[in-house]
């Protein structure tokens, strides 16, 4: 046999996620449920801003000047601001008050946090419809000229960040409820995981403050122009790489244990060092994003690079963890064959084949993540199309894809209908991928040649290589797949989001591998070194093309410059 | 509990988190990144945007790189430490001396006018696309100025010499642009911040005409944003 | 006061965010104090967070 013969778990035993959700008090689902709503607006404007981006670069459309960095600022502000941060915030405190078992805890403030946050998501998505376009980084010298621009710009990070914050405080009080009413001494990894998250996601509006603050003052006439805002601005940002990578792992590891009954087979205690290592490793890393600064010296770029090489470490030990748990479990229940274990998973829920795809996509973002990080490739790499190309694997294969499925299960549970058509969303994930590829491999080779990340029309009156126009249009060809895939996948939750039915007499197919403990373990599990080893090669292959490609320019270049 | 198997043991698992950091073997290879107990690639440890077209050493640019060799280009009144003051006067003097009639600037066409400190640079016999890494090496490096405002660059079409080296000196001068210039395969990318003097000793070693781009979104003519590097 | 793993974790997070911080601070020449406020907030905000996670412990022992 190659594969594992495992029960379906039946409706009626309910597993504690959505036992617990669907006994949360109504006020705190109408919360959660506003915010999830308003994290898939963002989430649909900006996949709509992306698309008609992508139909642009294509020259499948013509859209130039003003509008179409509009347009761009529209996707980018829609969908790196308000999708992954409403929706991270949605996610604390639903996943907070599920572990609490009774709720929120300083429930007016969580409240607070929504109307700050969608203030600033008002603000925002205003300012960039009809004001100077500034790209989702809002670089207030894009429009010394125009303050108003800047200032609310400015406003609406701020209130969004002042909303994650108030946000954050009350998932922390609902964790910690248990332990001041002496029900638990400890957390489990989940609830430490949120915990640690929570207290990342205040950090983040505090990066956001320092960020935009100065160009909100300077635009009220109350401070200097901020002429240090690229600075700033790459604090934030690394901090907007690193969260919600943080929060994808804390979804699988909920969603997991939701489909298959499945914790981690090394204790809690090692989960808890591999979440705190997201917030040890994240700071000390983010130099990279500045290897192409003139002001940068040549040994803190050194530095810099050696210390990204950590960046992946919690993400592939977590990734480890849940793989080898899952292994190991179906194996004590009798799965054999180097892979056939990974047959018995259901794959039939929507939410594990978005959760599976997402894996996926995230080994192969982190491929290229890793070439990224080379200060001596930057020069060829940064503020290149390479850029977006990888990056969408993150963004929508693996971030984006995982909270839609942790929405799959969730939304139901909160007394929402049942899951819109699973038998048609469980295939959108691999038509996304398809789509990721497709995108990825034209924009990454782009941005090796050099097409720049933010120009429109690549033609540049002829002097441009004609393989540039080519890989924009297959560029737009794979957005196009991904984006109607992820539509699909979007319009799925969000009509689950608003159906009053009641839910489905059976719940999406789960599997049940909570038997079988016994002798987990004690035979080979190795699907998670092989992934790694795969990785590890293509990660050298990439490395090693891009080495071999920027030493066969027809230049010799020394110094990257310095100033004052 | 019956004996773990080692690849589900915590220290495995652990010890995965930290394989990626295996890509040090690569970098280090190709002397990207600081060899353990002193081992050193010299030269592409300390001047890591260096990189030869003909795979062969590059040792000898170290001499140019601009910060770690003022002396030697007095003449010039500006090394390391140019202020953005002395850039737009030193870049005005470059484009006022330099500019052809077709509106290129060709540092060569004057290069009497040009010498310093008792050094021409000529470059003369140096304009052959096989021109090899040592005398690419051995010659001066002619200065080059640059400024990026928006939408254009100032001069926008220069005329080099292939194996010769030229120190380019660049500026934004109103807002971040970029100055990148497309070789065939790939670009290499250099970012320009206001008032920030960048140095960079670039040699080309094969003729051609380069386009030259801005990669960091600087407005709504951005897409327009060119400038061309003719190598003869 | 007892050292649990999730206060030494917290408490670990804090120091090498703290250390990261002092180091932009104490070296001027790196030019980025805003890594100083955000990461020396960060340090600060996780060094509350360990106190209210004893106090949460010592509240429930008493209680």
């Amino acid at each position: 046999m190659d594969c594992i013969s495992t029960p379906v778990a039946t409706a009626d035993t309910r597993p504690r996620l959505t036992a617990r959700l669907a006994a949360l008090p109504r006020g705190d689902a109408s919360l959660f449920r506003l915010l999830f709503g308003a994290a898939l607006l963002a989430l649909a404007l900006g996949l709509a801003g992306g698309f008609v981006t992508a139909l642009a670069r294509a020259r499948a459309l013509n859209l130039f000047g003003d509008d179409a960095y509009r347009v761009l600022t529209l996707h980018g502000v829609s969908v790196f601001f308000y999708w992954l941060y409403l929706i991270q915030a949605a996610l604390l405190l639903v996943l907070a008050a599920a572990e609490n078992g009774r709720g929120l805890a300083l429930r007016p403030l969580a409240w607070l946090g929504a109307a700050l946050m969608l203030a600033g998501f008002a603000a925002s998505e205003w300012i960039s419809a009809i004001g100077t376009p500034l790209l989702y980084d809002g670089s207030p010298e894009l429009a010394v000229d125009d303050p108003r621009s800047v200032g609310v710009f400015a406003l609406g990070y701020l209130l969004l960040s002042a909303g994650l914050a108030a946000a954050a405080v009350s998932g922390i009080a609902t964790l910690l409820q248990p332990r001041r009413r002496g029900e638990a001494e400890a957390f489990s990894a989940i609830g430490f995981a949120l915990f640690a998250w929570a207290g990342f996601l205040i950090v983040s509006a505090i990066a956001a403050t320092n960020a935009f603050l100065p160009g909100l003052l300077w635009a009220l006439g109350a401070g200097p122009f901020p002429a240090d805002h690229g600075t700033e601005w790459h604090i934030l940002f690394h901090n907007l790489h690193y969260l919600p990578l943080m929060a994808t792992v804390l979804v699988w590891y909920v969603l997991t244990q939701h489909l298959t009954g499945v914790t981690s087979i090394h204790g809690a205690r090692l989960s808890k060092i591999v979440f705190a290592a997201y917030l040890v490793f994240v700071p000390p890393t983010s130099l990279y994003h500045m290897f192409l600064e003139p002001n940068l010296s040549e040994s803190v770029r050194v530095v810099g690079s050696l210390l990204s090489l950590f960046v992946s470490v919690p993400t592939l030990a977590a990734f480890a963890i849940i793989v080898s748990s899952l292994e190991a479990s179906a194996r004590a229940r009798g799965a054999t064959g180097l892979f056939g274990w990974m047959k018995g998973l259901p794959w039939r829920n929507p939410a594990m084949a978005n959760m599976g795809w997402a894996v996926v996509n995230m080994l192969v973002g982190i491929t290229f993540a890793f070439v990224l990080i080379q200060e001596k490739l930057a020069p060829m790499l940064s503020d290149t199309f390479f850029v977006p190309g990888y990056f969408h694997f993150f963004a929508v294969g693996v971030l984006t894809q995982t909270f839609l499925a942790a929405l799959m299960v969730i939304l139901p549970a909160l007394g929402g209908g049942a899951l819109w058509r699973p038998d048609l969303l469980r295939r959108m994930p691999a038509l996304v991928t398809l789509g990721l590829l497709i995108f990825g491999t034209a924009g990454i080779a782009a941005g090796v040649m050099g097409v720049p990340r933010r120009v429109f029309d690549v033609g540049y009156g002829g002097m441009a290589p004609a393989a540039w126009p080519v890989l924009m249009a297959l560029v737009g060809v794979g957005a196009t797949l991904f984006a109607v895939a992820l539509s699909v996948s979007v319009y799925g939750v969000v009509r689950t989001l608003l159906s009053r039915r009641a839910p489905a007499t059976a719940e999406s197919r789960r599997v049940d591998w909570t038997d079988g403990q016994r002798g987990v373990g004690a035979v080979p599990a190795w699907t998670g070194p092989l992934s790694v080893a795969v990785l590890i090669a293509t990660m050298y292959v990439a490395t090693i093309v891009a080495f071999e490609i920027i030493q066969s320019l027809p230049i010799v270049a020394i110094g990257g410059g310095h100033g004052h | 509990m019956s004996e773990r198997h080692v690849t589900t043991r915590r220290g495995f698992i652990a010890a995965l988190g930290f394989s990626a950091v295996s890509l040090y073997g690569a970098w280090a290879a190709y002397g990207a990144a600081p060899l353990p107990f002193g081992g050193h690639k010299g030269a592409a440890a300390s001047e890591p945007d260096a990189h030869d077209g003909h795979g062969g050493g590059h040792g000898g640019h170290g001499a140019a790189e601009a910060p770690a060799e003022p002396a030697g280009h007095a003449g010039h009144g500006a090394a390391a430490g140019m202020t953005p003051e002395e850039f737009r006067s030193a870049h005005d003097a470059f484009v006022e001396r330099f500019t052809q009639k077709d509106g290129s600037a060709d540092p060569h066409a004057a290069v009497e006018a040009h010498a310093h400190g008792g050094h021409g640079h000529a470059g003369a016999g140096h304009d052959h696309a096989s021109m090899g890494a040592a005398m690419v090496a051995a010659a001066e490096p002619v200065d080059v100025y640059l400024m990026a405002q928006k939408f254009a660059y100032s001069p926008d079409v220069l005329r080099l010499k292939a194996g010769q080296p030229y120190r380019f000196r660049m500026m934004a001068d109103d807002i971040t642009h970029g100055a990148s210039i497309q070789l065939g395969s790939a670009s290499r990318i250099i970012r320009l911040r206001p008032n920030v003097v960048t140095e960079q000793t670039i040699t080309f070693t094969k003729p051609g005409a380069y386009l030259v781009y801005c990669t960091v979104y600087c407005g709504p003519a951005h897409d327009a944003m060119q400038g061309r590097i003719v190598v003869g | 006061m007892k050292m649990t793993e999730e206060l030494w974790l917290v408490v670990a997070i804090a120091a090498v965010w703290a250390a990261l911080a002092a180091v932009y601070a104490l070296v001027p020449s790196l030019g980025m104090p805003g890594y100083v406020r955000v990461w020396g907030g960060g340090a600060a905000l996780f060094l509350l967070l360990a106190a209210v996670l004893a106090a949460a412990g010592w509240t429930a022992r008493r209680g």
